[in-house]
């Protein structure tokens, strides 16, 4: 079977004016033609497989969001070929739209004024669903999350969760082959996201639907994808299963505490207890970076809860950002 | 079947528009504002005339014109020009292009429910009273089907046109400015604030040729004309059709060329 979403060497440019600084810059800038070309995304190659969940990670800024817009066909590639469902995005945009689903994060494509089952009816007749695959689908999602209290209950009123899980069902509605999500678990709280995690997990898994997920989280490429594609400035980075990637940079995670006493004087003493890790002190807390493949965090906590009274505690995943530092450091091979 | 997927944009805006209720409440009074002022305008116009009929229009008539005008604007004013504007602005607009529907056509639906919300409470109403107060300074006859044909082309027309320059908010990224611009334009030259007849000759014949009073001069001139000529009932509507082709080739093709800009240059 041919790949669902075939990109090759694709560079998209953009002519931006130089603005000057000022009054009379502004005015000049007015009658300018001084324009710099700007290259959002270089030369950027992938396939993608039919129900692949693939996490499309970079700093703000690196061209996610460009590329994501030429798949769906809102803008056209500067260069290079894009296929996706074997259709060209920006000539075939409308028939196209059938074919994918989208969520934006901060922005909902739901109708505000109106409940939430109003949206789908409105979906249902746009994307023309027949009633039969929108009664099996509202049966699946009943299934998956509780969404009859969401149905009656206008999109303005509720929580940016609830929202976000909306219209997360939304962009499914139609079955569509490829949905893309931009960011969808910004700005919600531990258990929306796991549950927002949860549900686009097994849409994937009952649809077959290919998911292309934009995220700065790292619990969510955890939870979701075998697959990862990072980009910077444009340029790709890595395109690789997460396994490689982790076994590249180990599964560095940062334990955080607080213990009674000072903290610089502690740390001392617990760097003597733990000498495969790195341990230091700031005024607030004392940072242990553990290497999951030495010794699980839990059984560090532990060890250390014998021996020192714990006040709190945190726990930090590596970053995005900290990745792609390290990419940058090392190469990847 | 086909026909569906823009309906249910009408029934969504019906329901939409029927929850803000304060809203029309608030649009209600400020017509009668409105009017209030405009009456006390007019009579003040006529009584420093001296004459009872100024270019070929009573006093009364001029004012069933106005009232009628303000209804008539009061249902087709969609603020596209906003509605493009701020989508622009807030990103929206991405959204709506991923919809398998032409954007020019999914907004008209999506307006359309407020068409026949406003019909009802607003344009209805007024007429209904005007008709009644007046006692038959409206003719009901042919001329009430002529007219529903003349609106229902004057929203085309305003449509097209509040589309065109709606899309000029893809290049200028800005609304307010040129929103009001728009208004003031085709608000003076339709004949909505002033009826045409008032203007003087040579901005008359060039009025004529524009696509403004297409919008409401036209429609009124058929509800209001007592003893209609076919010729001119003709004219007028034949003159509609013509504008409503070319506005909305015309806005057609500038939002094609402009969506091209945007897809190569991005926005």
């Amino acid at each position: 079977m041919s790949p669902i979403i075939e990109i090759k060497n694709v560079t998209k440019e953009f002519k931006v004016l130089n603005r000057r600084e000022g009054l009379r810059g502004s005015l000049k800038d007015l009658f300018s033609r001084d324009y710099r070309t700007v290259r959002a995304v270089d030369n950027i190659s992938m396939d993608i497989e039919q129900g692949e969940i693939v996490g499309y990670l970079g700093p703000n800024g690196a061209g996610k969001s460009t590329t994501i817009k030429m798949m769906t066909g809102v803008l056209e590639p500067t260069s290079g070929e894009i296929l996706v469902g074997g259709n060209v995005p920006y000539q075939n945009r409308t028939k196209n739209a059938q074919e994918i689903g989208v969520v934006f994060g901060q922005r909902s494509q739901l109708w505000w004024a109106l409940p939430l089952v109003e949206s789908f009816r409105l979906l249902k007749d746009i994307y023309q669903i027949s009633d039969a695959d929108y009664d099996n689908m509202l049966a699946l999602y009943q299934s998956l999350v509780d969404i009859e209290p969401l149905l009656h209950k206008p999109v303005r009123q509720m929580s940016l969760g609830q929202r976000t899980l909306s219209d997360i069902l939304a962009a499914f509605l139609h079955d569509p082959k490829i949905v893309f999500l931009d960011e969808p678990t910004i700005g919600l709280d531990v258990s929306m996201k796991s549950k927002i995690r949860t549900l686009i997990h097994a849409l994937n898994r009952e649809k077959k639907t290919t998911v292309i997920l934009t995220t700065h989280d790292m619990g969510d490429v955890d939870a979701l994808c075998r697959r990862i594609v990072i980009i910077d400035k444009g340029k790709m980075l890595y395109d690789n299963d997460i396994e490689h990637l982790k076994g590249f940079f180990g599964s560095y995670r940062t334990l955080k505490i607080r213990v009674d006493g000072d903290l610089k004087t502690q740390a001392d003493v617990i760097q003597n207890a733990l000498r495969d890790f790195s341990v230091s002190a700031d005024d607030e807390w004392i940072s242990i970076l553990v290497d999951e493949e030495k010794a699980k965090v839990i059984d560090v906590l532990g060890q250390l809860q014998r021996s020192f009274s714990l006040r709190d505690m945190q726990l930090e995943e590596i970053s995005t950002e900290e990745v792609i530092k390290k990419i940058y450091e090392e190469g990847v091979q | 079947m086909k026909l569906k997927k823009y309906l249910t944009l009408t029934r969504a805006g019906i329901i939409e528009s029927l929850q803000f209720r304060l809203a029309t409440v608030v649009m209600v009074i400020g017509n009668i504002l409105y009017l209030i002022v405009v009456y006390f305008l007019w009579k003040a116009i006529y009584a420093s005339s001296g004459t009872d009929i100024v270019n070929g229009m009573t006093f009364s008539d001029t004012l069933i014109y106005l009232v009628l005008a303000t209804a008539l604007f009061n249902f087709m004013e969609m603020y596209t020009v906003w509605e493009i504007g701020r989508s622009i602005q807030s990103g929206k607009i991405v959204l709506d292009l991923l919809k398998p529907i032409e954007y020019r056509r999914y907004l008209f639906w999506s307006y359309s429910g407020s068409f026949i919300t406003q019909f009802f409470f607003t344009f209805l109403p007024t007429f209904i009273i005007v008709a009644a107060v007046t006692h038959g300074a409206i003719h009901l006859g042919l001329n009430l089907l002529f007219f529903v044909i003349s609106v229902v082309m004057a929203v085309s027309i305003n449509y097209s046109i509040d589309f065109l320059v709606g899309t000029i908010c893809l290049y200028t990224e800005s609304i307010w400015g040129i929103n009001i611009m728009k208004q003031v334009i085709v608000l003076l030259l339709s004949g909505a604030t002033i009826p045409i007849a008032f203007f003087p000759e040579p901005l008359k014949t060039i009025v004529y040729y524009l696509p403004f009073q297409s919008i409401y001069n036209a429609p009124l001139s058929i509800l209001l004309d007592g003893t209609p000529q076919p010729q001119t009932v003709l004219v007028t509507l034949g003159t509609q059709l013509l504008w409503c082709i070319v506005m909305m080739i015309l806005s057609r093709l500038f939002w094609k060329i402009s969506l091209r800009q945007i897809t190569v240059n991005g926005g």
